[in-house]
């Protein structure tokens, strides 16, 4: 089309360009050409260039700012395709051009379950990304150690590909929106090539939100252990009063943990850190009690902690996880000095999230917890995890701050829809909210509970409410799987398959499906019967896991595992 | 009429034949109960659904349901079980129940705190030791009882066989048993015809015990049939046929008593007596009181009809009259404890087993030394009536090494060491499981006996074999009413006293002074004792006493 000269001119300044200038000379003729054709093009003109937002969410986060992007940049003339990192293709990503991944931080330092793929997939090192331009949108919570760590890994790996950054990492806490819908203006504005064709400069007003989370000062109603003599298990149901608290059922609370006074009066013992004195740690000012009994993680640290601790101590130590006491048992720290030095490199208490067990419909002023005391052997010892020891120890009456941590993925569907809940052991939790719930708001739609633990006996949690539902018809069948009450074990999937056929029709009928409990191996050996059910009835075996990444896809088998 | 039946014969005769719908109670996953009229077909089937009553509130707080568990009583004609059947008892309740084997007042044994999941394993175990829980509660023929020291009679080994031979007439024809636990086939569609119990089967629970006059260790008249095998000659000559014998009783119903069995009369031989006691079941069955369960058992038709009536429709339908009773006289009511040989040479040892509780504890290890016994095939078990044991049929070459067993396992020297009152004593189980108990029963009597030993020292009357009985409810399991000194639950802590009965057991006991508490009962045993120490005549047993100090 181009005359010689016009196109060797053309060739020439494209191959002196940076991609950068690349992109802004496209955005830049688009324009022209968006101009000179205004009457007879839309009012929005359409820039070729090709962006993909794939999103790796936990709660629904994620996904929900991937939508807010997409809609954000049509209105600017970029078309922009949203897709899950768990349906993301990933051969894909050697021909994608603009590739924003918006991915969210879990535990220590670990991706979503549904970027656990992808984020594999670029740790493996065997391929070149060079054509591709991308920028990393990373959520987390800053008062875990290692915040945004699984969106910092992605952006240094995507580099080590060889792909080129559109825009430095852009790390967000949890009051995120803010700072998301500044670097996704940026991205268009490099996208576009520094003019908005549409709306330049004119960027929709971003809603400020209350910054931070929101911390509620509750008091405990109710604390008792739902199991029985004779269980392994120790199951805390804990109510707490909280004034104008708000949540959703689906939800969980964040608690931040305190660590036992026993433990704080043997380290500053052994220590001989003076009890009053003050610290700076990360520019505040605590005094020593304080900062080891309410701030920092001093159970079970993790060995990159530990490390540190060994090169302050000036002793080889086994990197391990640790307790702090046992370290200064151990290999004792002798100045203040550096007891100081070591306080300063260790890590905050994380705060530990537990599904909310109530509805406010059917509770009003109330959030319900449920939580498995967890203990484990460290060096042959029996030690409780932090947080569910602290709780497991609260009395009635006594205070407890916490965060509400909303899941937009984790919702009850509309009131006449059939829900089926598969929880074992605490993962009945949400869907004692969801059942308090429907029963309150009289949803139409059927409910159905899988529940396993133990023993029928000891560990039936909440047993009498789920009789009660049983017999009002709030829950329409309930099947129980005790595990160790006969010869053979039996699991909530034995039940699943036992009762495949209603299940199907279930199913069929347009039920969704929620998965509540351990991660592994019960959410593992849950989808695996419930692909075997999908082939059993008419699925070829590449068709079932269609079905159900599909059904996962529009959220109609939806889990909350850990 | 049929509107005015109690809600349990509507039950019987829905219920297919004792089926009812267990199988389904079964199956539900949300409960360990099975559903309320379930509840009373399962007796028939030898079974109690209880919850353990200590913990009813800590589990509600929990938002767990009580805690229900099913109590599985066998069927042991006479109290007899074998060396295998034995060590298969003792796994079944190891593995399934509480562990605690208990010997009953009717010479069988029991199990508690079995977990629907594991009744149907429990059953089938118990059936392939050839054991079984059929007819073992509920409203039929129960757990027939019969002298059983071997050395107690050369006639034992003939009289014992009626047990046996009275418990399968008595059987009901229904499958459902091995149906339901057993998984046998169900071959027909229509329900068993039944001759005998018909889709009504009794108003009440049914008792039938032999004793062999002189000892009445079955306590025979508080059976509704009690047969009294009359020795003429050295040879067994036939039964005294007693009926309407019946300890339990309501507080606060006048309609309700106690009554000891009349005797009716006699019958010579094997069929004679068989037939006799099939139709004294029938006129039961079809005049029975089916609209109040309190007066429905045969000592009400009985008082009802009038004993001459009674016998009168009874010869109706045997087609023959009883001949007149035979005298017979019984001078005891008690267990031979210790060795006794009987005339085939074979040796006898009758152990002490406190509330008839088979567990290893302070006191022995009752429970491993017979399951060593039971091990070496060195004899087999019969239960007494008092909730004793005997190891029986011992072969002389055998006795020391049992010997050395019940020395090992301190049983022989807990039986020596134990006074004579403590033997003498019984009491039901009560609290924590049974759900009609008001009282405790065998968790406080142990105790009580205790205070009533210092008491008995106090006179040096600690040789006296005075009968003690408590019951934690007025339906006296324990029999108390037939006690000479007797305690029937009425509140917690709180006894009503009854003093009078025989030693023998002729004789009822009577209330005394209503709801006492410890304190009171032992100043009121003090008085008593001190009384009897100084003013009894020469031989004169304490209940005798009593009953001429009070109520002649």
């Amino acid at each position: 089309m181009l005359a010689e000269n016009k196109l060797v001119t053309l060739q020439q300044l494209i191959e002196s360009a940076t991609n950068e200038e690349l992109i802004w000379m496209n955005g830049y003729l688009n324009g022209i050409v968006g101009k000179n054709f205004e009457n007879s093009a839309p009012a929005v003109p359409k820039i070729s260039t090709k962006v993909t937002i794939a999103y790796g969410t936990e709660t629904g986060n994620s996904k929900k700012l991937a939508l807010d992007f997409a809609a954000r940049a049509r209105k600017q003339g970029v078309i922009a395709k949203v897709q899950a990192l768990d349906q993301y293709k990933l051969n894909d990503l050697q021909k994608e051009e603009i590739f924003l991944t918006i991915l969210s931080t879990h535990g220590d330092g670990e991706p979503p379950i549904a970027a656990k793929k992808f984020y594999d997939h670029v740790h493996q090192n065997g391929f070149k990304l060079s054509k591709l331009k991308f920028a990393v949108l990373a959520l987390g919570d800053s008062s875990y150690p290692l915040f945004c760590k699984a969106g910092e890994d992605v952006d240094a790996q995507l580099k080590n590909l060889g792909a080129d950054c559109l825009l430095p990492i852009q790390k967000c806490d949890v009051d995120y929106e803010e700072e998301a819908m500044a670097w996704f203006d940026e991205i268009v504005k490099s996208v576009t090539g520094g003019k908005s064709l549409a709306l330049t400069g004119k960027a929709a007003p971003i809603k400020k939100k209350a910054t931070g989370k929101k911390y509620y000062e509750g008091r405990i109603i109710t604390h008792l252990n739902l199991n029985d003599y004779g269980s392994l298990k120790e199951t805390y149901h804990i109510e707490i009063e909280a004034e104008e608290i708000e949540y959703q059922p689906g939800d969980s609370i964040g608690i931040v943990s305190e660590n036992h006074s026993d433990m704080i009066n043997a380290i500053l013992e052994i220590t001989s850190a003076a009890d009053a004195s003050y610290i700076d740690y990360r520019g505040e000012m605590f005094s020593v009690r304080e900062l080891l009994t309410q701030k920092l993680n001093i159970v079970y640290m993790p060995d990159r902690v530990v490390k540190q601790y060994a090169q302050i101590a000036g002793h080889e130590i086994l990197p391990d996880r640790q307790d702090l006491l046992d370290l200064l048992t151990d290999y004792p720290i002798n100045s203040v000095d550096r007891f100081t030095e070591m306080v300063k490199v260790l890590e905050p208490i994380t705060p530990r999230l537990y599904s909310i067990s109530s509805s406010l419909e059917a509770t009003p002023g109330e959030v319900h917890i449920t939580v498995a005391k967890n203990s484990f052997y460290l060096k042959g010892e029996q030690r409780l995890g932090l947080a569910s020891g602290y709780l497991s120890l609260f009395k009635t009456g006594e205070s407890i701050k916490f965060y509400v941590h909303p899941n937009h993925q984790f919702r009850l569907p509309a009131d006449d829809k059939d829900v089926i809940m598969i929880g074992p052991g605490t993962g009945i939790a949400p869907f004692r909210a969801f059942l308090a719930e429907r029963e309150s708001t009289g949803a139409t739609g059927r409910n159905w509970l899988f529940f396993g633990e133990q023993h029928f006996t000891s560990d039936f949690l909440y047993q009498t409410e789920i009789q009660s539902w049983s017999e009002t018809g709030v829950l329409s069948k309930v099947a129980t799987a005790f595990s160790r009450d006969q010869a053979f074990k039996v699991y909530v999937q034995d039940k699943m398959w036992e009762h495949r056929k209603e299940l199907s029709v279930w199913i069929a009928n347009g039920a969704y499906i929620y998965l509540c409990g351990s991660r592994d191996p019960m959410s593992y050996d849950v989808e695996k019967m419930f692909i075997k059910i999908l082939e059993e009835f008419g699925e070829g075996s590449s068709e079932a896991e269609k079905v159900l990444a599909e059904m996962k896809e529009r959220g109609r088998f939806i889990t909350d595992v850990y | 009429m049929a509107d005015q039946l109690t809600h349990i014969e509507k039950v019987k005769l829905a219920s297919n034949g004792l089926r009812g719908t267990i199988e389904e109670s079964l199956k539900d996953e949300l409960t360990g109960a099975i559903r309320e009229d379930d509840q009373a077909l399962l007796k028939f089937h030898g079974m109690y659904q209880q919850d353990d009553r200590d913990r009813r509130e800590e589990r509600a707080d929990k938002k767990l349901e009580r805690l229900y568990s099913f109590m599985i009583r066998l069927r042991l004609p006479g109290g007899l079980i074998k060396a295998e059947q034995w060590v298969a008892a003792n796994e079944i309740a190891d593995q399934y129940s509480t562990g605690v084997i208990k010997i009953t007042s009717r010479q069988t044994i029991q199990l508690h705190g079995l977990y629907k999941s594991k009744i149907k394993p429990t059953i089938k175990a118990f059936d392939t030791a050839s054991l079984d829980s059929i007819a073992t509660c509920g409203d039929i023929n129960r757990n027939v009882l019969c002298s059983a020291n071997p050395a107690q009679s050369p006639l034992q080994k003939e009289v014992f066989a009626y047990a046996d031979k009275i418990s399968s007439l008595l059987m009901p024809k229904t499958r459902a048993y091995y149906e339901i636990w057993l998984d046998e086939e169900k071959l027909f569609e229509k329900t068993e015809e039944d001759p005998l119990y018909k889709d009504r089967y009794l108003p009440r629970k049914f008792k039938i015990g032999i004793a062999v006059p002189p000892n009445n260790d079955t306590d025979v008249f508080t059976n509704d049939i009690g047969l009294i095998a009359i020795v003429e000659n050295g040879k067994l000559a036939g039964f005294n046929i007693a009926v309407g014998g019946g300890l339990s009783t309501t507080h606060g119903n006048e309609q309700t008593y106690a009554r000891v069995g009349t005797v009716i009369g006699f019958t010579p031989t094997e069929e004679t007596t068989l037939k006799a006691v099939y139709e004294i079941l029938t006129v039961q069955r079809d005049f029975g009181d089916r609209t109040d369960r309190k007066i429905a058992r045969l000592k009400y038709t009985v008082d009802r009809m009038g004993v001459e009536n009674f016998k009168a429709e009874l010869e109706a339908r045997t087609g023959f009259k009883l001949q007149p009773a035979k005298p017979f006289t019984f001078s005891a009511r008690k267990d031979y404890f210790g060795w006794t040989q009987s005339d085939d040479n074979s040796w006898h040892y009758t152990a002490f087993v406190e509330n008839g509780r088979i567990t290893d504890g302070e006191n022995n290890s009752i429970k491993s030394g017979l399951l060593e016994i039971a091990k070496g095939d060195f004899g087999e078990f019969y239960f007494t009536a008092s909730q004793n044991i005997i190891i029986g049929n011992v072969s002389p070459e055998n006795k020391e090494a049992v010997d050395n067993i019940l020395s090992k396992h301190r049983i022989s020297d807990y039986t020596d060491a134990t006074s004579n009152v403590r033997k003498n004593s019984m009491a039901c189980v009560a609290l924590p499981t049974c759900p009609l108990a008001l009282a405790e029963g065998q968790r406080y009597m142990p105790s009580l006996i205790s205070k009533i030993e210092t008491l008995l020292e106090r006179y040096a009357l600690e040789k006296e074999d005075i009968i003690i009985r408590l019951t934690g409810c007025p339906n006296g399991c324990a029999r108390s009413h037939i006690s000479e000194i007797g305690f029937v639950g009425t509140a917690p802590g709180r006894y009503n006293f009854h003093l009078g009965g025989d030693y023998e057991g002729y004789r009822l006991n009577r209330v005394y002074k209503e709801n006492l508490d410890e304190e009171e009962i032992l100043g009121e045993l003090d008085g008593w004792f001190k009384k009897f120490k100084e003013e009894k005549t020469p031989d004169e047993r304490f209940g005798d006493f009593t009953f001429r100090q009070l109520f002649n």
